[in-house]
């Protein structure tokens, strides 16, 4: 039992790395981001080409796929979220999409098509209450809760994340006092694609690496902003957390039913609380 | 004032030879692409014209549509293989089944709109496949599949090709016509307006609820048709059918063709089935090429074909006009 509860614990760490930066994309731009998954895939992908460089080291290599990622997602905000500001949401549904097509192959005529396994980084074990859990889940755990504090900061402390959370508010009203709002919300854009990269490289030794990882987990982030609240910080954090727990325990007593269940809470949450976009 | 009256007869003789015009293009077609591949591309423009009267008519966004057309699929071979292997029959079970998924899932889809139905569809969509290919895996074959057999009829012997693509052309320009009467119609007027702007029309007095509901409806209603007339002609039924995954494919077919015109939805439908049937033999990195078509279609070309071909021809009748 504590085992599916751990589980549930590491999914949910992992959900939330990657769904904050789709929150944010979707409060502040009001975009929703078809080529996060893609990012996400490419984060794990980066992390398996550089593990070579560094002597396998893990840690070594996930900082590299992170901020490898900046200046794709530069790419990406540059020529395609940036013109779509303002656009009909059905086309930023279609260009995101579009951009997560070319991603998807480009990292299949990269990388290859067939999955690639990746072996547990850390390889200890940790007994806590007399239950041996892996190391590697518990650092998990422990670095989610490690960005959920410093994005509560970023966002309370900081002038950018303070112009941020007003926009998520009011964007007119911050434009109207000259900040160029534009130029923040690439900031934002680039930390949530860092952050969905994390979660690839994180998830990376859970699962195996193959071009299409990144869809199912984006559906399942997009179910985790949704019951969180579009742009709600603190909401997306508990969702996720809710959500990993659902999916560990379904999958305790129907491993395929998993992912199935997620969709399930959604589709009961939001005829409770229908969510106007 | 003459001239002005010759056009208004000339717009009305267009207006009334649509259906045999389509007839005839579809005839064209057919020698070009040999039989299997007509119907085929017969079948997909159903399915558009059933997704683009949600798309572009309400102005809402689906991103799951497979799964009423699967819904639609799955209903004809399981009606087949259990009830009965008569073929029209089966053909109207799949309908009813399509109109039922509207009713029951349309009042908690219809209350959402822009990115919120696009993913409630597809959450819909995903929960379906995953029924067909896990947990009813054994009355639906999983992931092999499983063959549906018809019985041939008197007068319909859907063993030959031909009858099935006789039949299929006859589904399109019913869908079509039928199509075209409801959108000129208050009814479909009232869902242009929708998509323009909900709160004027709530403002008219209107439950827009009811309006949109039985748009849903009918779009899924024509998108389990389109399923079911697959698998007429097909005689297989696998998951693909109800992939959401595949979502992408009658969006890109909407849009390049023109949202919002029905002459566009067909269009849409044989451009992206030629690009998706000889493209793909000669182009090896097929989806990076449908992403960059698609990027181009939303930043340059966001009327489609259709709407490209209207625009030219007003510019035209502008310039021959003085």
């Amino acid at each position: 039992m504590i085992n599916t509860i751990a589980y549930g614990l590491t999914i949910g760490a992992i959900l939330y790395i990657i769904s904050i930066g789709l929150s944010l994309t979707f409060g502040t731009m009001r975009i929703v981001n078809f080529a996060h998954g893609f990012v996400y895939t490419i984060g794990a992908y980066l992390l398996i080409s550089s593990l070579p460089f560094v002597r396998n080291n893990f840690f070594l290599g996930a900082l590299i796929a992170v901020v490898a990622v900046i200046p794709i997602s530069y790419v990406v905000e540059r020529f395609v979220i940036r013109k779509l500001y303002g656009v009909s949401i059905d086309y930023a549904i279609i260009a995101t999409y579009a951009v997560a097509l070319i991603g998807v192959d480009l990292t299949k005529w990269i990388w290859g098509a067939s999955p690639i396994p990746l072996s547990d980084p850390i390889g200890m074990d940790i007994s806590i209450f007399s239950v041996t859990l892996p190391m590697y889940r518990v650092l998990i755990i422990a670095l989610s809760l490690v960005i959920f504090g410093a994005l509560t900061v970023f966002f309370k402390k900081t002038i950018i994340g303070k112009i941020v959370i007003a926009s998520l508010e009011d964007k007119d009203a911050v434009k109207s006092l000259g900040i160029n709002v534009d130029k923040y919300f690439s900031i934002v854009f680039i930390i949530g694609s860092c952050l969905a990269a994390l979660g690839g490289v994180l998830y990376a030794p859970i699962t195996s690496v193959h071009p299409y990882m990144g869809m199912m987990v984006l559906l399942i982030s997009f179910a985790v902003v949704l019951v969180g609240g579009l742009g709600n910080i603190k909401g997306t954090f508990v969702s996720a957390f809710v959500l990993g727990m659902v999916m560990a325990i379904t999958g305790r007593f129907w491993g395929p039913a998993a992912e199935t269940m997620v969709f399930v809470v959604m589709g009961i949450v939001l005829i409770f609380k229908p969510v106007e976009v | 004032m003459e001239r002005a009256d010759t056009r208004l007869i000339k717009r009305s003789i267009w207006q009334y030879l649509d259906v045999p015009i389509i007839a005839v293009a579809f005839l064209i077609i057919l020698p070009l692409l040999g039989i299997n591949r007509t119907t085929d591309f017969i079948i997909f423009c159903i399915f558009v014209l059933g997704f683009n009267i949600l798309y572009g008519f309400m102005g809402r966004l689906s991103f799951g549509h497979m799964l009423y057309l699967g819904t639609g699929a799955y209903t004809m071979t399981i009606f087949s293989e259990h009830i009965s292997q008569n073929p029209l029959l089966a053909i109207l079970a799949s309908i009813v089944a399509g109109a039922l998924i509207g009713v029951i899932l349309g009042p908690i889809i219809v209350r959402t709109t822009g990115a919120c139905f696009a993913l409630i569809n597809l959450a819909f969509c995903q929960v379906g496949f995953f029924l067909v290919l896990v947990a009813f895996s054994r009355q639906t074959g999983g992931e092999d599949g499983m063959s549906a057999n018809f019985s041939k009829l008197s007068f319909l012997n859907f063993g030959n090709k031909a009858v099935v693509f006789g039949f299929v052309l006859f589904c399109l320009l019913l869908t079509y016509y039928f199509l075209k009467k409801f959108t000129s119609s208050p009814f479909g007027v009232l869902i242009k307006s929708i998509k323009e702007n909900e709160t004027r029309v709530k403002f008219l007095g209107y439950n827009t609820f009811t309006y949109k509901w039985v748009t849903f409806i009918i779009s899924t209603t024509i998108s389990a048709f389109s399923g079911a007339l697959s698998i007429l002609n097909y005689g297989y039924v696998t998951p693909s059918f109800i992939d959401p995954t595949r979502a992408v494919e009658v969006i890109f077919a909407a849009l390049i063709g023109g949202s919002g015109s029905l002459y566009g939805s067909i269009i849409g439908g044989v451009v992206y089935m030629t690009i998706s049937n000889y493209l793909a033999s000669y182009i090896p990195r097929w989806e990076m090429f449908l992403g960059f078509a698609l990027l181009v279609v939303v930043f340059r070309l966001r009327t489609g074909v259709w709407g490209f071909i209207v625009g030219m021809f007003n510019k035209r009748q502008k310039v021959l006009e003085g």
